[in-house]
């Protein structure tokens, strides 16, 4: 790890005190923009169109981005541990593939219209749908190899599914940008019920809090964190239903935004060691942080939507890192 | 009251059926060619492997206690490790002490016996195969296990930490523990109480060394022609 022992203990309330930083440009960036003291004003609903701003466009994108940033980066942590891999992330049981296939489908049948509802609800069956396939192999005493391989085949499975979806409605011009604008991934117009959808990513968050040091046991293996006290079965069970749940809540609001639940426990890991007592609280601020700080850069370039500026940003500073290593 | 208890334990293409009592207090080798079963029966007599049959330890079947008391209970030491992740020397001898509340109690105190002191903070992945056996070791005794189970511990280390280690066991079983560990090398084998002799993933032989570690044995079990006399020599027939 890069930080010594001394800094170690620092890197939550640094990385609270970013956030909080992030939060006030958040507010203040956009089409119109408002100084801290405006910002403040809206707050407070002493300044009428400030307090609009505030309050019906930027605070509930935030908070999106709070979430989705949590959520994301807390699952890709959860499946590195589960899989024993570093590399890992919810992408790769199919569980994204999932709910993209999910919502796909749910625009292209013209549910979404109907209500802002359906298309998340598509999104978390697809994703739930999609783990459970993958559940149900761990039932029947899968091992880590078959799960992964398993979640290539889903990929593949519902890669096409998305695929097919796509070339049936070329036709309909305006489900197909649709479609395309969600795969891309971004939290424009996020409105308060966006928040409501993503809310449940709290309790998620409240439940894996615990869970960091058996999952500490669970990377080194079943057999070894079992000799060492921890029901490995049943602790992967929940792993597995956290990740699937905050995966399949983030993709609902946001569409597919990539790389963050790759990226964020690396560079944490790079930083303050494997330990994930540690790294869980690391990863849910840190999360809103990256997915924050893109968007706000993404808006600042013009308005490049977030699944674009999270790898955009992500891919060179991964790779950066990666050649830092020693 | 047996310190451990196998009835009947079988692993499918790996172990056949077998039934062994292992007495408290007692330092047990285990011994036969590759591929024997060795490490089989120490993994699912240490409640890691499911297997059919019994097991229990102290009389007790081991589906009735709970992971966490069974990690107070027993430990485990596995050949082989890999760790994915660079945790510290000093974490992975800290997670022994998970079932009892992250105490850390001891830790330190089996740093310093298995040499580690210097090593705490550097990564388990940068440590050579034989450092990782101490590692394991340690983080296998702060865990005050009455029952250790040790995959061929021996076999990566150097001879001064090896006859430490046999040392450590002695004095556990002397305390009480119940040490089964297996090994390759027979001319320690006048060190333990018992040795649990497996053939062709079957129980061949059990009972004290003198007993029953014979030239006819050797010759049946290793393919091996034994001198006994001062000290074990071996030779191909």
């Amino acid at each position: 790890m890069i930080l010594s022992a001394r800094m170690v203990r620092w890197a939550l309330p640094v990385l609270l005190g970013l956030l909080a930083v992030l939060a006030v440009a958040c507010l203040m960036s956009g089409d119109l923009h408002l100084s801290a003291g405006r910002v403040w004003a809206g707050l407070c609903r002493s300044d009428e169109l400030a307090a609009t701003i505030v309050w019906r466009i930027r605070m509930p994108r935030l908070i999106v981005d709070i979430l989705v940033g949590a959520a994301l980066s807390s699952a890709g942590l959860v499946m590195q541990a589960f899989f024993r891999n570093n590399l890992a992330n919810p992408g790769l049981l199919g569980v994204s593939g999932g709910g993209a296939a999910g919502a796909v489908i749910t625009i292209a049948a013209g549910w979404s219209s109907l209500s802002l509802w359906f298309l998340p609800l598509g999104s978390i069956v697809g994703a739930m749908a999609a783990s459970a396939a993958v559940l149900v192999l761990a039932r029947r005493g899968a091992s880590t190899e078959r799960l992964l391989l398993a979640g290539v085949a889903l990929n593949a499975l519902l890669g096409a599914v998305t695929s097919f979806v796509l070339t049936q409605y070329t036709g309909l011009y305006e489900r197909n940008a649709q479609i395309l604008f969600w795969l891309i991934g971004g939290v424009e117009d996020r409105t308060w019920e966006h928040v409501q959808i993503a809310l449940p990513i709290v309790a998620a968050s409240i439940l894996l809090w615990p869970l960091g040091r058996p999952m500490d046991l669970l990377s080194l293996g079943v057999a070894e964190a079992q000799s060492l006290g921890v029901d490995a079965r049943r602790l992967r069970r929940q792993l597995l239903v956290l990740s699937t749940v905050l995966t399949a809540l983030a993709t609902a609001v946001a569409g597919a935004v990539g790389f963050v639940g790759l990226i964020v426990p690396h560079i944490l890991r790079l930083l303050v060691g494997p330990e994930h007592r540690r790294l869980v609280p690391l990863s849910l601020v840190g999360g809103a942080v990256f997915v924050a700080g893109c968007d706000l850069a993404g808006r600042a370039a013009g308005g490049i939507r977030l699944g674009i500026v999270t790898s955009l940003i992500g891919g060179p500073f991964f790779l950066w890192l990666l050649r830092k290593l020693p | 009251m047996n310190a451990v208890d196998l009835s009947d334990v079988a692993v499918n293409g790996r172990l056949e059926p077998l039934s062994l009592a292992l007495p408290r207090g007692s330092l047990i080798g285990l011994v036969g060619p590759n591929g024997a079963g060795k490490s089989t029966l120490l993994q699912l007599a240490a409640g890691v492997l499911p297997c059919a049959g019994r097991v229990a330890w102290q009389g007790r079947d081991l589906s009735e206690i709970p992971f966490l008391e069974r990690a107070r209970c027993a430990a485990w030491v596995p050949h082989g490790v890999q760790f994915e992740f660079g945790f510290s020397v000093r974490s992975v001898v800290a997670q022994g002490r998970f079932a009892h509340g992250d105490d850390e109690k001891g830790v330190d105190a089996a740093l310093a016996r298995f040499d580690l002191a210097r090593l705490a903070d550097r990564s388990v992945n940068h440590l050579s195969g034989g450092e990782q056996t101490r590692v394991l070791l340690a983080r296998a005794l702060v865990t005050e296990a009455p029952l250790q189970f040790w995959d061929e511990p021996l076999a990566a280390l150097d001879p001064r930490h090896g006859l430490e280690v046999l040392r450590l066991a002695r004095t556990l079983a002397a305390a009480g523990s119940t040490v089964l560990f297996s090994l390759h090398d027979l001319r320690l084998a006048h060190a333990l109480d018992q040795v649990v002799v497996l053939r062709d993933r079957q129980l061949r032989d059990f009972g004290p060394p003198a007993q029953i570690l014979t030239p006819e044995l050797f010759l049946d079990v290793f393919a091996v022609r034994a001198h006994t006399g001062p000290g074990l020599t071996l030779e191909l027939p």
